[in-house]
């Protein structure tokens, strides 16, 4: 099934490039990479360290520009646009969630969970419903007056992911979201992401576990800065996505 | 993003390091406590000074050998002047056009006693012409001293309230006779309460005949000329009149200066402000200082305060943080942290200016504009000190930040 056929990805990468300099050096974090990820898909992005997934990350999530080539989100170019044009993106568009959950420590759950709203400039009472029933939809209706520290690893990730989905965006962009958590937690969680994507969001999982990636319905792996293989996977089905065009 | 949430965020940060934001803003507190406190005690001062000084010696002017020296070389050459005599403000007195009403008076100390009651080192004046309409004294018994009083040099005399209080504990004085040095005085009036100038009691004297002090103190001494001008615009005139007849009088030399001197309330009230404006521009210089050592400090407070949150910075900026977000948290932050300081300044400063009005004579006046100015103050210390480290925080790359520990 080729999705790029039909609509317009909501992801497209053409030949995306990231160097740095280091010590003098110049190092190829990506070396022309070619992707595109349609709306509603759950894909793993693995691969070992240095590979460019961290890096391929930050531009996914508009953390970083990169230095060469194209990024067109929605069908828009955002490889060139400024810091401020950015944090827009990164506010209507992309919902993080990390490793190390990211709470700000001493806010409770429920201003934390605000935050996006706050910087997308929603007045106090709309904000405080919305957060609300995001809190409610991770199963967390009775700690949100808790601070990070009272609550659970597991029930921090799902702070998180209440934050991440709050504003409503297109992408939830995860960062080894399982890395701090036993198994059984880790399940839930993934299993969470799964009922996200369900509901028709994009899910992006940054991943090094294979058993994490076998919850995405593609998985995306890299090594030295550019894609090795793309493969959809149903169950344990494995079978190829068809190459997105000028990938090299 | 909002203020209410970079304030609600900065008041949080203050109460979780109590003891560091208190050492942070002391510097803040002092400057501004200063300023509230001085500007308070002036500002009352101001009031109270230009208030009793003027209203009471409106449209009057002194005369006597010295005028308003400050001068120890000037007091010194003043000294050999020829002492002003009675005969002078009869002359005044009967010349002077511009002139509503002419005393003349003479002031020396003497111990004052009825019965077993004595009070010791009052001023006594002696008297001569209209000091009712100059001095404004009002009488609460009795009746004022007349010409005929004044010119026969009879022994009676106006009693300052204070002293009437001091002798006669409230009962009337009218018919006793009280003792002024070696004689003998009949009372014949008792003056109503003035009140108290600088701590210093406006009731303490005793009013006598020019010529009856004589045989207190003596003759010898120069007298001062008090002269009420009849209106106001011709102030001026009316003192060049009296120079004018005095210079006369005394054979002075045309292009010499006066061997006299005049004296108006307007000038105390310049030489007043003169002291005054000194010690304020000393104590706004002392609060200028604490001031910028309390933003230096406040500087330094934030900058650790931006490297200990700058994962915090990095999850907002990745939330949707604009620079200008991150910018306007963390001087809402420092400004916050030092109208907190300016806050405790005001109400430390007030609390001392009251203070010493309530144990010392000095008036104070808490104006709001003045603490609407040491919270300005304040408030723009930390807006100023803040915007480096609210920069540095706007400006962190949010991929390291997170990455931050």
């Amino acid at each position: 099934m080729n999705d790029a056929a039909g609509a317009p990805a909501l992801i497209s990468f053409r030949d995306l490039t990231k160097e740095y300099n280091v010590g003098g050096e110049i190092v190829h974090a990506l070396a022309g990479v070619s992707l595109d990820i349609p709306e509603g898909e759950y894909i793993a992005i693995m691969g070992p360290s240095g590979s460019g997934k961290s890096t391929l990350m930050n531009v996914l999530g508009c953390l970083d520009t990169p230095t060469g080539g194209s990024y067109r989100l929605k069908g828009r170019e955002i490889a060139r646009l400024s810091d401020d044009e950015l944090a827009a993106i990164r506010n209507q568009e992309i919902g993080f969630v990390f490793q190390t959950f990211n709470l700000l420590a001493r806010s409770d759950a429920l201003h934390n969970v605000e935050l996006p709203l706050i910087y997308a400039g929603m007045a106090p009472k709309d904000r405080k419903l919305r957060a609300e029933e995001a809190l409610r939809s991770v199963g967390l209706s009775d700690r949100m007056r808790h601070k990070p520290n009272e609550l659970s690893g597991g029930q921090r990730q799902r702070v998180a992911i209440a934050r991440a989905l709050v504003n409503r965006p297109s992408i939830i962009l995860a960062d080894e979201p399982t890395g701090n958590l036993d198994t059984k937690t880790g399940n839930d969680i993934l299993g969470a992401f799964e009922l996200i994507n369900e509901q028709g969001k994009t899910v992006i999982v940054v991943t090094h576990e294979e058993d994490v990636a076998a919850h995405a319905k593609r998985v995306v792996r890299l090594r030295d800065g550019v894609i090795e293989t793309d493969f959809r996977q149903a169950g344990r089905r494995v079978e190829p996505v068809p190459s997105a065009p000028g990938r090299g | 993003m909002e203020f209410r949430e970079s304030a609600s965020i900065a008041l949080l940060a203050l109460r979780a390091n109590k003891l560091r934001s208190f050492l942070t803003l002391l510097g803040t507190i002092v400057g501004v406590t200063a300023v509230i406190a001085l500007i308070s005690l002036i500002q009352g001062a101001n009031k109270y000074v230009s208030e009793k000084l003027v209203t009471q010696g409106a449209n009057v002017f002194w005369v006597d050998k010295f005028g308003l020296i400050l001068d120890n070389d000037k007091f010194i050459e003043a000294l050999k002047r020829k002492d002003l005599e009675l005969a002078d403000a009869v002359a005044v007195a009967g010349t002077a056009k511009l002139a509503a009403a002419v005393r003349a008076k003479k002031e020396r100390n003497a111990d004052v006693r009825f019965g077993s009651e004595r009070v010791r080192r009052v001023p006594i004046q002696g008297m001569w012409g209209d000091y009712v309409a100059v001095d404004r004294i009002e009488l609460q018994e009795g009746r004022h001293l007349t010409a005929a009083d004044i010119s026969r040099r009879r022994s009676v005399c106006v009693l300052g309230y204070q002293v009437w209080q001091d002798l006669f504990k409230g009962q009337t004085a009218l018919g006793h006779e009280v003792r002024i040095g070696p004689n003998s005085f009949d009372v014949i009036g008792v003056a109503e309460e003035k009140g108290s100038f600088l701590g210093q009691s406006q009731d303490n004297y005793v009013i006598v005949p020019l010529g009856a002090s004589d045989k207190i103190y003596g003759r010898r001494g120069s007298i001062e000329i008090g002269v009420l001008v009849k209106d106001a615009p011709a102030f001026e005139m009316a003192q060049d009149e009296t120079r004018a007849i005095l210079r006369a009088r005394r054979h002075v030399a045309p292009g010499k200066d006066d061997d006299f001197g005049i004296t108006t309330a307007e000038m105390f009230m310049q030489l007043y402000r003169s002291l005054t404006g000194a010690i304020f521009i000393v104590f706004v210089g002392v609060a200028a200082i604490s001031l910028v050592v309390g933003g230096i400090v406040i500087m330094n407070i934030m900058m650790v305060s931006v490297t200990e949150r700058t994962r915090e910075i990095g999850i907002r900026k990745a939330l949707g943080a604009k620079k200008s977000d991150i910018l306007m948290q963390f001087l809402v932050e420092s400004a916050t942290l030092s109208l907190t300081g300016g806050a405790i300044g005001v109400v430390l400063g007030a609390a001392i200016a009251l203070g010493v009005a309530a144990i010392s004579p000095l008036p104070a006046e808490v104006s709001v504009i003045a603490v609407i100015l040491g919270l300005l103050m304040s408030t723009s210390i930390g807006l100023i000190f803040g915007i480096y480290p609210a920069m540095r925080a706007a400006r962190l790359d949010p991929i390291v930040a997170l990455r931050s520990e």
